[in-house]
């Protein structure tokens, strides 16, 4: 009896073994494809965390698949490189008329699509109507946030766009500059597509499409007649490969050159691999939002007292190890309408303390999401457990609600909570974006469910301003009104954290969390 | 060679003593029944409950003690137990970060503190922090309570259920044995594991759930097990003698025949712990067992798992505390089950 234990010990000991053995020479094998010389490979190959959901601009709303179509479209402006500031990019300059409605593109000159198509005037036309009632569909995610307040688009002659507007709307610019949305396709494959370019992406930017192997690879090639710059390296690849460990480990082996997705416990792995980690300051928020409309936090002194119960700093050093930035205002620093004066309620223990006992606070109902989010990635759980520790402090017990994320939406939506935790992430660079948040009656967005008709009022009033200081200083009013009223207590803004072999250069890993890769190389090993 | 036909020997000549030996007081007594009248039968019945199981009993403890491991087993699990229901108690109830004392390092283990995580082991804090700065030695002493408790509860759950169908299947056959046990094999076909994520995702997070679930997936092991016993006792000549003296067929199944497979079913539910335990481990780790902050091991495990390199010590202390637990329930059950077979009794 013990004696066939033994071997039946012995011999799983020797599988185990010989798991390990085979799985080592895979490795082995895989290392020496790299030859020794040091030129520059003709493929660099990125992987992220998810299949893009579809190629066709104006049909996708996930940052996996704006990763890979702004490799081979654009639109008619675009991002600075190092902030949320527009550039020309298809067109070369624009005229804005004194009443804010009329915005008139110059485009540039022989630009031609993939396909041999002109890029035009009546591309551009072509492009936006069919994002415009009536040739709008449901699954146009961003057709409404992007083109909804055109009421018209004009092409005088085939350099020339004019855009007429329903509203002033001074973040049309930064919509035009969007990678969901606004990159231009070419009319003629996107009719011969039935309007629909998810798996045949035809556009005007560096690289062009050459396969989509779904939910594993999508291969890019250089377009060689692209209208600037071409392409340093010839192919580019996308990888899928949804395990963060697993991409990790085919960063570290060499089967890719860069990857996304990480979070701060991968960084002493990548470091010790010989790779490098790279950090693109984060366009979003993390946040706690008081719903001021329960019980509680109605009365604004709780709120307060709430926020001062909370040490922003050491909580944001401690659960981020250093990879995102303490907020003190809703938007990130690189953001227009970012102000330095805008003070959140500090730090004070004591004054918490007081304000609780005066406010007859006890217990507090939190919800929470379950999984890590872009501008959290430590998970909705630990955070709001990190906070529970603090209001546990000056003795507020909680009660944490966790749900998996399409629940929780639900869950924020129907309101029955008194701190609930969220963030965001910028759509298009504009504050708008950001500080309408608090203004809306969409409870799915405004979980503060707060509307204070001042306020309300600013955002409005800001959103029709031309751009400029003037624009930017309301918006720096709109944050300090928001801080007063202590209806959000912001959290952080996480940094975006992505690795690359030390061979990799030039990559744009822009804070839209779009990837740019026609200026990049990878020196071989 | 020649120690395998000792062996041989030897279990031809104790077969008849195990019969006898493993058979609790009454059926001890049933043989002779044969022989007595139905109204003396009490009477002898009572005798022998007087003196054999004493024997019995003493005879097995005797040879617990002597296997080594088991009898460390044994003594692990009373520690752990103890630990589990005395230790709490003095864990500061008040949301406070301070320890009890300056001597015992006893934190309240569901209270974050931002301001000390990830601390490797130390004076203050014996098995470190986590990443939220909770103690990590009050949260495996916490868990302790969670794992052992569940681990009970759901095999007893599961004992009931079992040993029920079990015991109806293997007695009265027929079609309701056809029946019962192919939805027995069916539940069986399906790895434990994923049968109880499924039964999870039906009834919802949450610990009392997660004992729910594993006591399910226990059920066809239990019929099975006694099933299979009872087909082999049913066949006894003392049943047929307690049948033939009128006795009542549930005063048959539980009279005498589930006692005989009492031994069969105490070293299975020892060793039914420890799969609970892991069982519960693996469902916390899921994040669908115990939710977080409260203590539980698996659940530390897997809100730790990002941190294997950066900070072992989160994952070392819970793993040991699965690994070391159900180590001891195994071997205990080993041990039980030497102890219960008079072939292989240590002596």
């Amino acid at each position: 009896m013990h004696k066939r234990h033994v071997w039946l010990a012995v011999g799983l000991a020797m599988v185990l073994v010989m798991a390990c053995a085979l799985t080592g020479c895979g490795g082995g094998t895989n290392g020496n494809n790299a030859s020794a010389s040091t030129s520059l490979k003709d493929t660099i190959t990125f992987a992220q965390g998810a299949d893009p959901r579809g190629l066709d601009p104006a049909y996708i709303d996930d940052n996996e698949s704006a990763k890979v179509i702004v490799n081979m479209y654009e639109g008619l402006l675009k991002y600075a490189a190092d902030s949320a500031k527009v550039e020309p990019s298809l067109a070369t300059s624009w005229d804005i008329s004194s009443d804010g409605l009329t915005y008139t593109f110059h485009l540039r000159k022989g630009v031609k699509f993939q396909d041999g198509t002109d890029f035009d005037a009546a591309a551009v036309k072509f492009n936006i109507e069919r994002q415009l009632p009536p040739k709008v569909t449901a699954d146009m995610p961003y057709a409404s946030f992007v083109w909804g307040t055109v009421k018209s688009v004009d092409a005088p002659d085939s350099n020339t766009v004019v855009i007429h507007l329903t509203q002033k709307n001074s973040a049309f610019l930064a919509n035009c500059a969007m990678s969901m949305g606004a990159p231009m396709v070419s009319p003629t494959a996107c009719q011969k597509d039935n309007n629909n370019m998810n798996n045949d992406p035809v556009g005007t930017g560096p690289y062009k499409f050459v396969s989509w192997q779904k939910g594993n690879s999508i291969i890019l090639v250089r377009n060689d007649n692209y209208w600037g710059t071409k392409a340093k390296t010839k192919n580019l690849v996308f990888k899928v490969i949804p395990d963060n460990s697993a991409r990790l480990l085919a960063l570290t082996n060499g089967d890719v050159d860069m990857i996304d997705g990480i979070d701060a416990t991968a960084v002493q792995s990548i470091k010790s691999a010989g790779d490098v980690l790279h950090t693109t300051k984060g366009m979003n928020i993390s946040y706690m939002a008081f719903n001021t409309t329960s019980p509680i936090f109605k009365n604004a002194a709780a709120r307060k007292g709430i926020a001062q119960a909370i040490n922003r700093d050491e909580l944001v050093k401690n659960l981020y190890q250093g990879y995102a930035t303490p907020a003190s205002t809703i938007l990130p620093s690189f953001v227009p309408g970012f102000s330095k004066d805008v003070q959140q309620t500090g730090y004070d223990v004591a004054a918490a303390k007081a304000a609780i006992a005066a406010a007859g606070i006890k217990t507090v109902h939190m919800i929470t999401y379950s999984n890590p989010r872009p501008y959290n990635p430590a998970t909705g759980a630990k955070l709001a457990t990190a906070i529970q520790g603090y209001l546990e402090k000056v003795g507020v017990s909680c009660k944490i609600d966790t749900y998996d994320w399409t629940t929780y939406k639900t869950k924020v939506v129907a309101g029955d909570y008194d701190l609930c935790f969220y963030g965001w992430t910028g759509d298009n660079g504009d504050p708008d974006n950001f500080l309408n948040l608090l203004a809306t009656n969409d409870w799915s967005q405004n979980m503060a469910r707060w509307q204070d008709p001042t306020y309300i009022k600013g955002i409005a009033e800001a959103l029709a301003m031309p751009n400029g200081p003037a624009r930017d200083a309301a918006y720096g009013e709109l944050e300090k009104q928001a801080a007063a009223a202590n209806v959000w207590y912001p959290i952080n803004h996480t940094q975006l954290l992505w690795a690359a072999s030390p061979g990799v250069k030039g990559v744009l890993y822009h804070m839209t969390g779009n990837t740019f890769f026609a200026d990049s190389t990878v020196e071989q090993k | 060679m020649a120690k395998n036909r000792k062996d041989k020997i030897g279990e031809l000549m104790t077969e008849a003593q195990h019969n006898e030996a493993s058979a609790p007081p009454e059926t001890a007594a049933d043989p002779r029944v044969e022989t007595e009248t139905a109204l003396t039968k009490n009477v002898v019945g009572d005798e022998t409950l007087a003196e054999k199981p004493e024997n019995q009993w003493v005879e097995m403890w005797r040879s617990l003690l002597a296997n080594k491991a088991a009898t460390i087993s044994l003594f692990l699990i009373l520690f752990i137990v103890l630990v589990a229901i005395f230790v709490p108690m003095f864990m500061p109830k008040t949301p406070t970060t301070n320890p009890v004392n300056s001597k015992i390092m006893l934190y309240n283990p569901t209270v974050t503190n931002m301001s000390a995580v990830r601390q490797p082991p130390n004076a203050k804090h014996w098995f470190g922090t986590d990443d939220l700065g909770m103690d990590i030695f009050s949260r495996v002493i916490a868990g302790a309570r969670v794992s052992l408790s569940v681990g009970v509860i759901a095999v007893a759950i599961a004992l009931a259920l079992g040993v029920t169908v079990g015991a109806v299947a293997g007695y009265i056959g027929g079609w309701l044995d056809t029946v019962l046990m192919r939805f027995m094999d069916m539940m069986l076909a399906v790895p434990s594991i994923l049968l109880a994520i499924t039964l999870m995702a039906v009834l919802g997070k949450g610990i009392d759930k997660a004992v729910i679930a594993i006591s399910l997936v226990y059920v066809p092991e239990y019929a099975r097990i006694v099933r299979s016993t009872i087909l082999s006792i049913k066949e006894n000549d003392y049943i047929a003698a307690a049948r033939l003296t009128g006795d009542s067929q549930s005063r048959i199944i539980f009279r005498h025949v589930l006692p005989n497979t009492l031994s069969v079913i105490i070293v299975r539910a020892t060793l039914g712990i420890s799969g609970a335990i892991l069982d519960t481990a693996a469902l916390g780790f899921l994040g669908m067992g115990v939710q977080p902050p409260q203590a539980e091991w698996g659940a530390m495990l897997g809100w730790a798992r990002g941190y294997i390199f950066q900070c072992p010590w989160m994952l070392i202390f819970p793993g040991m505390a699965i690994t070391l637990s159900v180590l001891a329930f195994n071997l205990l059950g080993d041990g039980l089950r030497d102890a219960f077979d008079p072939k292989a009794r240590v002596k």
